[in-house]
């Protein structure tokens, strides 16, 4: 599709193209498009490394050139595969070239528009080139970037190559019309939530203040390599079969469903046909209208299907979650919950995960308070945007916090990490900043917040105990004293500090946090009133 | 050292022995709630039953409550020692004084902390409160042939009873230690609950001419009249109880007779059984006249208090009793024993006179 729309501005320029669809691609307002500058490159050498199976370490530094042109510099340097000397133009000077495109697997880079539209903007706003240097395979080639905005074709200016066992990309671009901000828009919040999401993943940034944050890895695992699945029919929309059809190499349209998508053997086929006797199963896929397609996706709706295999997806993991969120925020009390792969619309399947951090460093710090914080992300990319209109913002307010201890989640001191992992994630808009509120996702990550919640609460109520614990101790303890001095005199015993020792003890003996408590212990006034 | 401040001592000494054998300290004593009190029949008197009840110090809900007997207990040894005697709200401000070690609380906060402890003290160690050189309020005046010798502050006073004049002698609190009888020239003891009509008949001299001993309790009988009249019913005097007609009246006589519920533990060291009840009556409405139109309104609490009585098996077992209660239920009336002046002021001492030698009494 976007590769139709871009066939269609061709007439014009990629600039043009660029510029109506700014706000589409991520770059609206300041502060939101530096994030988006960082965002598109951090993505690329997360996927870089995972591609070349590397722990990745990243450094991203911004440095501000002025401030009230909203001039910056971004720095980005990772230690992945590097680019081919070849290929470097492709990737990181021509729009819409990534090799993402159609496949149907679980990405980060459904989002945006990749590296090359930072090399774009940076060229609109400020008409330089962007700096590259790419360790590739022991030769290490630095050149600048720039894109012929009239025919979308890379201009490559090698300023030097030598031997290197370097590997991996540094890329620089200077930019204007953006802004730095520490708000839970910025690029410092961004970094840590990819962070937390990328557990295997170290993120050193430096902000325009020269202040460094450094963000470890917490797991030394790199995760699989996602494989491309085929789309099962009930996870389909008329504009994707349509898709599928056009740059489909099948000779008919039967074959073409039963080879590109799961679970449709012959015998579904059949009965499909049966439904569209007056559809032509034996024309070119490419010759699909519209009007048919939409018909189609509609008989999938009514045909029981075998449900889908989750093979594609891959959750970050529980395990890895919980040491990225101990690593990161500190927190008192931690849970993680990755819950089964369900599936919404009948077809498509996801992965929820939910991690709960209390206390510590968890929730968004306002003054010196601490107000519950919810980081959402889809394939492990953090959704910063939109929270009002998503479904992940939706279950959490759906819960009832005070069944859990909490009086108000928003003045709780908690951060909800939720991750929905899909090959095919429902975002809202082009945005790709919010998902839509299936009832299926929604219920799941709400059962799935609710798992974490009832941990959570547990731990509550045994802080509870433990400061009731502490009040009974020193409620008897306060007395000690005076007992002793009383009962040494009373009984003419010399020793009275003995006497205080040992009633110090036996205070803290009875009320030791190993003994199991008792809550049937007669705290009541056990004489009764006349 | 005294047998008091022996068993305030050995009290401590057992408790340091817990303590030595890493137990908490325990201090045991009688259970005094209703439950605990029982009507012994075959005496005629309110006594605390065996139950018991024992509090340790590391309970949170009986920590403060621990650590203040102790300081009850250890001020009590210290006044034994220093032989001084003090009331018990002078103990109670003793206490307070004493901030407390390490304690950011008051030792006490109110006299209503300290006095159920010297209660328990008193039970635990089987002493009586004066014997804690311990003093309630004075209460009660006394007029009579009597000599009494009083041994105070090392002086040693003879006290003759008839020689009070107007005001008579007040009952100290102790009646018991330093305190004796000398010698008694009475032939029974006659108490007036009101100190309007003990100046009354103090005047006609009734204790002269009928030769008793004249005693008010001045309204709810104090543990020193109440153990002085339980001397007095040793020497084998008859001890007759006259009050106003009501229940409050009435309940006035039950306390000196069987005990109160309240001091129960000290049974029959304060009781007096065989105390006989000579009037007001709510029979001598019928039996004089006059008295019908001296009635007055009982109150609603007036009828609780009859009711409530009814209800204490020590006074439903007399059917007259329960008779003149049911009248006070029915009628509403209640008279004054003042009424008795009607006539003419010394009518009290004739109605007296008349009813103790008809020996018109009640159990």
């Amino acid at each position: 599709m976007a590769k139709d729309v871009f066939t269609q501005f061709k007439e014009h320029s990629v600039a043009e193209f660029f510029k109506k669809n700014k706000q589409m691609l991520g770059f609206s307002g300041k502060i939101r498009s530096l994030t988006t500058i960082v965002h598109e490159l951090v993505t690329n050498s997360l996927d870089a490394a995972e591609e070349g199976r590397i722990l990745p370490d990243i450094v991203v530094e911004v440095s501000e050139i002025n401030k009230d042109e909203g001039r910056y510099l971004v720095h980005i340097e990772d230690n992945g595969t590097g680019i081919p000397e070849k290929l470097i133009g492709k990737a990181l000077g021509m729009m819409l070239a990534g090799t993402k495109f159609h496949r149907y697997v679980q990405q980060r880079g459904q989002q945006g528009i990749g590296a090359a539209g930072v090399t774009m903007y940076s060229q609109l706003t400020t008409g330089k080139s962007v700096k590259v240097i790419s360790g590739y395979k022991g030769k290490k080639v630095t050149c600048e970037v720039l894109i012929d905005i009239r025919t979308n074709k890379p201009k490559v200016n090698i300023l030097n190559r030598e031997p290197s066992e370097w590997h991996g990309l540094i890329y620089e671009a200077e930019v204007k019309d953006v802004k730095y901000d520490k708000s839970s828009y910025g690029v410092y919040e961004y970094l840590k939530r990819t962070a937390l999401a990328n557990p295997h993943a170290s993120i050193t940034f430096l902000d325009p203040l020269g202040e460094r944050h450094i963000f470890p890895r917490s797991v030394d695992v790199i995760p699989p390599k996602p494989k491309p699945v085929k789309p099962h029919p009930l996870g389909i929309s008329t504009s994707d079969l349509i898709d599928f059809a056009h740059y489909s190499k099948e000779p008919t349209l039967s074959s073409f469903f039963r080879n590109t998508f799961s679970r449709i053997s012959q015998l579904k086929l059949d009965e499909l046909r049966n439904y569209l006797p007056d559809i032509n199963f034996r024309m070119k896929p490419r010759m699909l209208s519209w009007e048919q397609a939409d018909r189609i996706v509609s008989v999938f709706k009514k045909i029981k299907w075998i449900s889908p295999s989750s093979d594609g997806i891959y959750p970050i993991g529980e395990k890895q979650i919980k040491k990225s969120i101990y690593n990161i925020l500190n927190p008192e009390f931690c849970e993680v919950v990755e819950r089964k792969p369900k599936i919404y619309r009948g077809g498509i399947p996801f992965i929820v995960e939910v991690g709960l951090a209390y206390g510590g460093d968890a929730g968004r710090k306002i003054g010196s308070s601490r107000n519950g914080d919810v980081i959402r992300f889809a394939n492990r990319a953090p959704l910063l945007f939109d929270a009002g209109g998503c479904g992940i913002t939706d279950a959490v307010k759906s819960i009832d916090w005070k069944r859990y201890g909490i009086k108000n989640f928003d003045d709780a001191p908690i951060t909800l990490i939720i991750n929905v992992s899909s090959v095919h994630i429902p975002y809202t808009g082009a945005g790709k900043q919010a998902l839509s509120s299936e009832q299926d996702l929604v219920d799941e990550i709400r059962n799935a917040i609710m798992d974490v919640a009832r941990k959570m609460q547990i731990h509550i109520r045994g802080k509870v105990r433990e400061r009731e614990r502490a009040t009974k101790i020193k409620s008897i303890l306060k007395y000690v004293e005076q007992l002793s001095m009383d009962l040494a005199e009373l009984a003419d015993y010399s020793e009275r500090d003995k006497i205080n020792k040992k009633l110090i003890k036996l205070v803290e003996i009875k009320y030791s946090k190993t003994k199991k408590h008792n809550d049937n212990e007669s705290e009541s006034d056990n004489r009764s009133v006349d | 050292m005294s047998d008091v401040v022996k068993k305030l001592t050995n009290l401590g000494k057992s408790m340091v022995k817990e303590i030595n054998n890493n137990s908490s300290p325990t201090f045991t004593t009688k259970l005094r709630s209703r439950s605990n009190i029982n009507y012994d029949e075959s005496i005629g008197v309110l006594r605390l039953g065996d139950k018991r009840e024992e509090r340790t110090f590391i309970n949170v809900s009986q920590a403060r409550r621990f650590m203040q007997t102790i300081a009850v207990a250890n001020k009590c040894k210290k006044f034994l020692n220093e032989n001084s005697h003090t009331s018990i709200r002078g103990l109670y401000y003793q206490l307070k004084f004493s901030l407390g070690a390490n304690l950011d609380e008051e030792l006490f906060s109110e006299q209503g902390e300290s006095n159920p402890l010297i209660e328990d003290l008193e039970l635990a160690l089987d002493v009586k409160r004066e014997d804690l050189n311990l003093s309630t309020a004075r209460k009660g005046v006394v007029a009579g042939p009597m000599v009494l010798k009083d041994k105070f502050a090392g002086e040693k006073v003879e006290i003759d009873l008839t020689k009070q004049g107007r005001s008579g002698w007040m009952i100290p609190s102790d009646v018991d230690n330093g305190m004796e009888i000398d010698s008694i020239n009475a032939e029974w003891v006659l108490v007036v609950e009101k100190d309007a009509i003990w100046q009354r008949l103090n005047e006609d001299k009734f204790w002269k001419k009928e030769d008793c001993i004249l005693i008010s309790p001045q309204g709810q009988a104090s543990r020193g009249a109440r153990r002085l009249l339980r001397k007095l019913a040793d020497k084998g005097l008859p001890i007759i109880v006259f009050t106003d007609c009501d229940a409050w009246g009435w309940y006035i006589y039950w306390t000196i007779k069987t005990g109160s519920m309240n001091l129960a533990y000290l049974g029959l060291d304060i009781a007096v059984p065989e105390s006989k009840f000579i009037g007001v009556t709510m029979q001598d409405i019928k039996d004089y006249d006059f008295l019908d139109k001296l009635t007055i309104t009982a109150k609603p609490i007036d009828i609780k208090k009859a009711q409530d009585m009814l209800s204490y098996p020590w006074i439903n077992m007399h059917k007259e009793w329960v008779k003149e209660l049911k009248t006070v239920i029915k009628t509403k009336k209640k008279i004054e024993q003042d009424a008795l002046q009607g006539p003419r002021l010394s009518f009290i001492s004739d109605y007296l006179r008349d009813k103790k030698e008809n020996e018109r009494f009640l159990p």
